[in-house]
């Protein structure tokens, strides 16, 4: 594939080296916003009047992160509803060619979402998340991170009417997706982070497709990558998984206690390899207390260095309130800062 | 030859048509309406869900299992010695079941499926199937604190549905049916597996009884399925490829359910694709000992998929009886 980009990477960096601390990717939206949405979906207000309120809540959540003291940022994907439907069609998204929005199809409880299909060629459609991503970065000194969802989560939870096989698809989709980390990378990302919450859907089957395919995405291009895992049986994939070629994995440490950290007790954790630990549960109303999330801290610190460690919530925030996010972000850098004044790090 | 569905149907249609039953859980879940108006909203939705079955020419229907959250916790719920944790994502999909976790001895109060079997073959032209979860695979998919194996725990799921099933005969179903799909991707716990689907359905009499898998094959376990004491065993053909051969070159003395249509895609087969499956597996299991149905419950696709692929499935059906073999 041409690229233009294996100059080295000029965007910006976290402005500490140790305990960095940061968000996973989504925000809650504004009750404007929501509102908005809905009426944008019924044809009652323009593309232009929903992006002036999406960059209005981005502004506000680059402030709350500010305000807390996050060293690296995210947009808080004001613009998305689901982290795959974005990218195929979704709320004025730009779709990647060969992909639209299905009907709706339930996940669980009463939560329902636009499944996509797949009903052609995947190929790349204009840059999807540039436009928000530099917006962002120009509201604040702080490094914004690129987000993207990976290849093998995109095809999985679409339909695919199409390709002859997962592996055709993955492997096309892999494509798009380097093609969207280049454009971000000549926009300025330094960060970029590509999720894979589905990876463990099928691992005795093809996980290694998975890993193919974040090669495909990343090889080559001078940026820093990180992914995020969701919660589901790491424990199953946890020695394959730990060979994805990224810098960072992000894992939910706290929903499980820290049970992860058996793993990298019992398995190591590759030396090439920073670790994200979500310290704060996403999927709780209240707000851990500041000395358990230290102790989060302090038992991973035992397993792995001040300068390895990026630290986060479990998951995207979007199902918490504004203040709940808000307050869970404030735990979390509060206790990072007293760990660091306990070890008399910067 | 008749047609039939392997469990759920979609809960809502797409817009614009009104989502009613998932704003009548929005409108509980504020407060309000009560959990009483929200049950009448799923009697009404089951109505409707058996209608459209019975319009797409569906032979014998399933009440869609509106009520359900999930495959795994409706009957759990109402049982002793379980309480009901955390999301997990469903076998290979990306839907998510809320996991039972067994906290003490599995105890049965009353009937939880009978009367829901009841209130939808009233409102049906056709016979209602009942559906039961399947004993192995709640207990494959529950969090054991108690029982200590995966045999004692599905034994002691299977005690607890029997008085289902007991329930389902004497409020006079004729058609009663486990989903048990787990085993598919455990076959080397067959053994498990068949004495819970004994203790569930041995010495029933007044009722068909059928047992259900998908998301694969049984291919190397069909002979201890065939030996169960069920009269129709159903198999997805749609990502259980394998389910061909394992039915080639055996002597298949049960009825077939032939998951053929792909409930969890929503690429639509042809009425020719599938006249043409149907003449395939007639040469390996008489027509008169067949029954057509898509390859899983219909809750992966939207509500108007499913309806379009349950028409096409019995056009298909329709058209392999047309021509002679």
């Amino acid at each position: 594939m041409a690229t233009d980009i294996q100059t080295k990477n000029a965007g910006k960096r976290a402005a500490t080296t140790k305990l960095i601390t940061t968000a996973v990717g989504s925000y809650a939206k504004p009750d404007y916003l929501t509102k908005a949405r809905a009426e944008f979906s019924q044809g009652k207000i323009s593309l232009e009047d929903l992006r002036e309120l999406e960059k209005k809540a981005t502004q506000y959540w680059i402030e709350v992160q500010e305000r807390v003291g996050l060293d690296v940022l995210v947009h808080g994907e004001m613009e998305r509803g689901d982290m795959v439907a974005y990218f195929s069609g979704e709320q004025g998204g730009n779709a990647i060619k060969g992909m639209r929005l299905g009907g709706l199809v339930r996940s669980y409880g009463n939560r329902y979402y636009h499944k996509p299909i797949i009903g052609g060629k995947l190929e790349w459609p204009g840059p999807m998340t540039v436009e928000m991503w530099e917006y962002a970065q120009t509201l604040t000194d702080r490094p914004v991170k690129g987000m993207l969802t990976g290849a093998y989560t995109m095809v999985e939870w679409s339909f695919d009417e199409h390709y002859p096989s997962r592996r055709d698809a993955v492997m096309d989709m892999a494509k798009v997706i380097r093609r969207e980390v280049e454009e971000l990378v000549k926009a300025g990302a330094y960060y970029i982070q590509i999720d894979e919450p589905a990876i463990h859907t099928r691992p005795e089957d093809d996980f290694q497709l998975a890993i193919e395919a974040m090669h495909a995405t990343v090889d080559g291009i001078d940026a820093e990558f990180h992914t995020h895992i969701c919660y589901g049986e790491v424990e199953k994939v946890y020695t394959e998984m730990i060979k994805l070629p990224v810098k960072q994995i992000h894992l939910a440490f706290k929903n499980t206690d820290f049970a992860y950290l058996d793993l990298i007790d019992q398995y190591g954790y590759p030396e090439d390899k920073d670790l994200g630990v979500g310290v704060t549960d996403i999927h709780t109303r209240f707000i851990e207390e500041l000395d358990d999330v230290k102790d989060g801290l302090r038992r991973t610190l035992k397993r792995l260095p001040p300068e390895r460690l990026w630290i986060l919530p479990d998951c995207g925030l979007k199902t918490r309130t504004v203040e709940e996010s808000e307050q869970k972000l404030k735990v979390m850098v509060d206790a990072v800062r007293d760990i660091k004044a306990e070890m008399g790090i910067a | 030859m008749q047609t039939t569905v392997v469990g759920h149907y979609p809960k809502i249609p797409n817009r614009p048509a009104p989502a009613r039953y998932r704003n009548a859980i929005n409108k509980r879940d504020r407060g309000d309406i009560s959990n009483e108006e929200l049950a009448q909203v799923a009697d009404e939705v089951t109505i409707e869900v058996i209608q459209q079955q019975v319009d797409a020419g569906i032979d014998i229907v399933s009440d869609g299992q509106i009520r359900w959250d999930d495959d795994q916790t409706y009957v759990p719920r109402r049982l002793g010695g379980i309480q009901i944790g955390g999301l997990q994502r469903y076998m290979d999909t990306n839907t998510y079941y809320r996991e039972p976790e067994v906290t003490g001895e599995i105890t049965w109060a009353e009937p939880v499926l009978a009367r829901d079997w009841e209130f939808a073959q009233k409102n049906s032209t056709r016979p209602v199937k009942a559906i039961l979860p399947g004993p192995f695979t709640l207990a494959a998919l529950s969090v054991d604190k108690h029982y200590g194996s995966l045999e004692k725990l599905a034994l002691a799921y299977a005690d607890a549905l029997r008085n289902e099933v007991d329930a389902l005969v004497a409020a006079g179903c004729k058609h009663i049916q486990a989903n048990d799909p787990a085993i598919v991707k455990r076959k080397g716990d067959v053994a498990a597996f068949s004495a819970a689907i004994t203790r569930l359905f041995d010495g029933v009499s007044g009722a068909e009884t059928g047992l259900y898998t998908w998301f694969g094959d049984v291919n190397g376990i069909l002979p201890q399925l065939l030996d169960l004491p069920v009269d129709v065993i159903g198999l997805d053909f749609a990502a259980g490829k394998g389910n061909w051969d394992a039915l080639k070159g055996a002597s298949f003395g049960k009825t077939l359910g032939f998951g053929f249509v792909d409930g969890r895609n929503v690429r639509m087969e042809t009425p020719g694709e599938v006249a043409d499956a149907v003449k395939r597996i007639a040469a390996l299991v008489p027509e008169d000992r067949l029954r057509v149905n898509p390859s899983c419950g219909l809750e992966y696709v939207p509500r108007e998929t499913a309806f379009e692929k349950l028409k096409i499935m019995v056009q298909g059906a329709r058209k392999a009886e047309g021509v002679p073999a």
